[in-house]
Formats: structure tokens, sequence, C-alpha cells
């Protein structure tokens, strides 16, 4: 059970669900930057929802499979040819040994998730599978992927029962601006009212600097009351710093685990996501709310992918995915003859198709 | 003495902070929530990252909600006893000065007013403590107790700088371990690796310990540099005297 890398796109690497335990060591969580694209992907793979998979960024690349599997897309639409067909997202695919995935640019977003069912096998590092790619560690080689990498999957057992049951709704990527909620603080207090007052009205546009680590904004300037520095304390995944320059950096999967640098607010854990799937150019608002608030959305996102789960275990209750309709064709002329074989007599209707070679 | 203040960071992590200074006193009480916590972890508690004067404790707002978590936390904040800090021990980190590698001792020494070679002794002299881990894996945060140097870190942080620079700010003196964006002055590179994954336990320096700047030759520096990538380099340590 292996995949093949033909082609591996601009930057595609192994992820799991994250690295916990190690922050005290400086060992940030790393995982998928997109996670709501990543579970859906494994979870229409017939997966535990934190299985090793793969993250493609901004060009997917090209995948041969050397054994038959079941595997899914989701996030970035990357417009996915299997053996040079389009082939679907938000669903399990059923690919043989030898079919080949290819994924394009993304047209919109920046990241897709591919599950295969089983999940990736390369040995975790300090208990995650995660490639922390700005540290070389973890994940295949502690690298992104290169041509030629074959990366060898989980047996996952016996074939499932009815994979052509396993789908979901697509998310949408919005192309306007994003509006990321966030929790005010910690150091809220270091800005001026007016500091405060630009940063959550004014549009900001994500740099040339954005990566795994965090995404530098271009924008208005936000005003300390001081100066930006602070004794060093703890950075999470959404963490906003504002250095000296007035200018906010979102602290993504692999950031730091701390820093020294004022920090205006926090993403939501339901808006990274969002994050996860913008890039240079792309433009971002920011929306206040209370933690009471943030958790309660979280509840309802985890809920909506319990709901999936549930779907994929029990698919009776689904609708019967729709049949392909038989293409409208019409004819020159129509012919009704007796066929007379083996001694018993068929009537048959000879149609020629128009156009037709 | 200020009031300990819990603040949320984001939906799931909460933020316990002490008086706001960089102090062996202060540390102590973060390490000894730490430890209280570790011994009486709270439903839904995950992991915990101590700096200096805060201590960031995570959770699964799935389980329990910031109130719930806020509460859990300072209930035990006056059971949190003083505990005692860990055996003292000094490792040795060799240090190049050379300007190849030091490429803001020059400027230090310009705003300091001080001649590169004093520059040298100062950071060289006192040992520096080792406060926390964090930014990078092994990456120690290590002061002295008085301020060395006046300057404080950059505007704008250099985008990389090479893993092994030793970077200072006022009465700090940091290790990086790999290349990565930093905002401070670059005095010196070590040879020696502060996170090697090839080791079972990867990192070199632990919180709590002190560590000593050993000057070396470049010549020194590149011998000592191919002992490491063998793995048959060990760093001297020693016991601290009071």
């Amino acid at each position: 059970m292996a995949v093949k890398v033909l082609s591996p796109g601009i930057l595609t690497s192994v992820q799991d669900g994250g690295r916990t335990g190690y922050q005290q060591y400086g060992v940030s969580p790393s995982g998928p930057m997109d996670l709501r694209s990543f579970r859906t992907a494994n979870i229409l793979a017939g997966n535990d929802a934190d299985e090793a998979g793969l993250e493609l960024t901004l060009m997917g690349g090209e995948y041969q499979f050397l054994s038959s599997h079941v595997i899914a897309l989701a996030g970035a639409d990357m417009n996915p040819m299997l053996n040079g067909k389009k082939a679907g997202m938000y669903k399990a695919l059923c690919v043989n040994a030898g079919d080949v995935l290819k994924l394009g640019f993304a047209a919109s977003g920046c990241r897709c998730y591919m599950a295969v069912r089983g999940g990736i096998d390369v040995k975790p590092v300090m208990g995650s599978r995660s490639t922390m790619v700005g540290k070389q560690f973890g994940g295949y080689e502690g690298r992104k992927l290169q041509k030629d990498d074959v990366l060898q999957v989980k047996d996952p057992g016996s074939a499932p029962a009815h994979p052509e049951t396993w789908f979901t709704d697509p998310v949408q990527i919005p192309a306007g601006p994003r509006t990321l909620r966030v929790i005010m603080g910690p150091q809220e207090e270091r800005f001026t009212e007016q500091g405060i007052h630009t940063f959550l009205t004014s549009e900001y546009t994500v740099g040339q600097d954005f990566d795994r680590q965090g995404y530098r904004l271009d924008g208005q300037k936000i005003e300390h009351k001081t100066d930006s520095n602070i004794v060093s304390d703890g950075v999470v995944a959404g963490s906003i710093q504002v250095p000296g320059t007035g200018l906010p950096i979102i602290m993504t999967a692999e950031h730091a685990t701390v820093g020294g640098y004022t920090k205006i607010a926090t993403v939501i854990t339901a808006d990274l996501p969002l994050i996860g799937q913008c890039k240079a150019g792309d433009r971002i608002r920011f929306e206040k709310v209370t933690v009471e608030e943030a958790q309660e959305i979280l509840a309802k996102e985890a809920q909506k992918l319990e709901d999936l789960k549930k779907l994929i275990s029990d698919p009776s209750h689904l609708p019967e995915p729709e049949q392909e309709e038989a293409p409208v064709r019409e004819f020159e002329y129509t012919k009704d003859v007796i066929l007379t074989i083996n001694g018993k007599a068929y009537d048959v209707r000879i149609q020629k198709i128009k156009d037709a070679e | 003495m200020s009031e300990t203040v819990i603040r949320p960071a984001g939906d799931s992590s909460l933020l316990v902070e002490f008086e706001n200074e960089i102090s062996l006193e202060v540390n102590s009480k973060v390490q000894a929530l730490k430890h209280t916590l570790e011994k009486s972890p709270f439903e839904g508690m995950g992991e915990m990252l101590p700096t200096y004067r805060s201590l960031l404790v995570f959770y699964d707002p799935l389980k329990i909600r910031w109130k719930q978590a806020q509460e859990e936390v300072r209930a035990r904040l006056g059971s949190a006893g003083k505990v005692s800090l860990p055996k003292a021990i000094v490792t040795e980190i060799p240090v190049c000065y050379d300007k190849e590698y030091a490429v803001d001792l020059e400027h230090i020494a310009e705003i300091e007013h001080k001649t590169e070679e004093e520059i040298i002794k100062i950071h060289s002299q006192s040992d520096y403590f080792v406060y926390m881990l964090g930014f990078a894996p092994g990456h120690p945060y290590t002061a002295r107790f008085e301020n060395p140097f006046s300057f404080k870190r950059m505007e704008n942080p250099r985008l990389k700088i090479p893993g092994g620079s030793i970077v200072v700010q006022l009465g700090l003196s940091d290790i990086i371990p790999f290349d990565q964006p930093c905002g401070w002055n670059i005095i010196g590179s070590t040879p020696v690796k502060a996170c090697d994954y090839r080791k079972e336990d990867p990192f070199l320096l632990h919180a709590g310990q002190w560590i000593h700047h050993r000057p070396v030759s470049k010549e020194e520096y590149l011998d000592i540099k191919r002992q490491v990538e063998a793995g048959s380099y060990v760093c001297r340590s020693w016991e601290k005297e009071d």
C-alpha cells in the first residue's frame, strides 16, 4: 500500500492532527493549516479525523497510487484530474493501482488536503507524524515531498462496503475579504484606543511573506501606547503580534512557542482555517467576539464533523447519490427490424445518431 | 506585590501572569503553579508553557469553558507552595566571537562605548540562568541579574539568522538552535547544538540550570563543530558554586 510522488507541487508535506505536549521545550504544534478541511478529508476517506495525510500548497502536483486505495480531497480546489478525467472533491474516490492523480494551481484558497484510507505511514517524532517544515523534522524525512518519494500507507484492513455514499457539501472559500473573528488580548492594553480602532475597522492584505509559521499583513499601522516589547511569553496559533512596525503578524501552525512582541488579539480556533486558505493579496478584516461566543462557535463546528462521521458510519439515511443522466441524442433515422437468432425472433430498433462519426 | 492576573489567550488557553519582571523569585512562582497543576490537573486541561513570569495553560473548550477553567486555576494558585529550584548545573557553551559570526559585535561596542574585547569579556565573565525553553525547539531563554548591555531588540526583525547564533539584549543572552527570524543583536556563534534530533533527549539545556560562555578561536570553533557533527562532542558541565 503506497503512493508515489511523480511531481511534488510547490509545498506538499505529511501532516496529522498536530504535536502536543512539547511546547514547553519550544516545539510548536505544527499540523494542518486548515484543520477543518483536513479532518473532513480524513472522515470522507474513512479515517480517524486526525490521521496522517497530505497538505498541498498553492499547486498540488502529481501522484501515482501503487495499489488500490480509497482517498478523499478537501480544501482549495486544485482542479484534480484522475487519469486525465475530472475527479470530485469532498467525496470518497476509489483508485486502482497505477492510477495517477494530478492537481494544478488553486483556483481559490491556498491548501488542499489529500487523505488516504489507512493513513500515511511515517515514523512519529515526539508523538506526531506532522512535518515541521521550518525546523526540518517529523513527517517524511523532515521535509516537503520530492519527486520519486514513495509514501507507505497503513493497511486499513478490509475494503469498505459503500464508499460511494461518503460525500458532503464542499466548503466554499470566499473570494472577497475574509472576516476573522478575534478575542482581544492578552496585551490589548498596550495599544491606544486609536490603535485598537484601526485594527478592528481597517482592511489588511496578506503580504508576500506568508507560510506555515505566520502571515505578515500590510495595511494601516496599529498604534502602541509606548513600544512593542513585552517580557517574552507564550504564543498560540492565531496570536496576532504587532511589532514596532505597527503591522500585524498572524501566527499559524508552525508558530514560535514564545515571543516578545505585544499581541493585540487572538483569532478564534473556528476561523483559523480561513487564514490557512489565504495567500498573498487576499484581504482580511477583524471582528471582535467574546471568549464565550468563540467557544460556542467552536462547539458547533465540532458538532458538524461529528454529524459527518455519523453519516459515514451509518449511510442508510443518506439520499442516493445522483445517477448520471443519459445524454440527450438526436437521430437521423429510425428503423425497426425483426432479427431471428437460433430460431428465436427479436424486435430490434436501429437508430443512426446525428453527427456521429 | 501585584495581583496575579488570568486572561484568555484565545479560546483554548489562558495566561496566568505574575509580576512584570524577570527574576528568580517571580519565575519560581511560575514553576510552583505548573508543579501544582501537574499534580492535580483539572478536567479538560492540556499542556502548559511556562515562561519568565507567566504560565500558559491549554484546555479543551469542548470539555471545559473559559470561566470554569479560570476558576480551576485560581483555586490552585493559593495552594501553589514554594518548590525547591532544580539542582544548579552549569553547562559550558563554547562561543566564537570572530567577526565572521559576530556580525553585530562592532555595532554593540559602538553603542556601549567599549572595545570589542571588553564586550566579549563582559558577555563571558558571568553565568546566565536558563529560565525557559521556547520559540524554537531547545531554544534557551537565559538571563543574568544585572544588565551588562543597554540596548533592546531591533525595531524590525531580520528574516533569517543562522542556527548557532548567540544573540543578546540587556541582561539576556540566547542560543539560536536553527535558522530563524530574529530581532536581537548577534554577538557570536556556538558550534554546539541546542537541539539535536539524533539524540534520545534532543535538548541540550533545561529550565532551571545555568550556562557559561567560553570564548574560542575560529580554529577551535571549527574543530568542535566537526566533533558535534560526528556526535562525539560533550559540553563540560559542573555544579554551580553559591
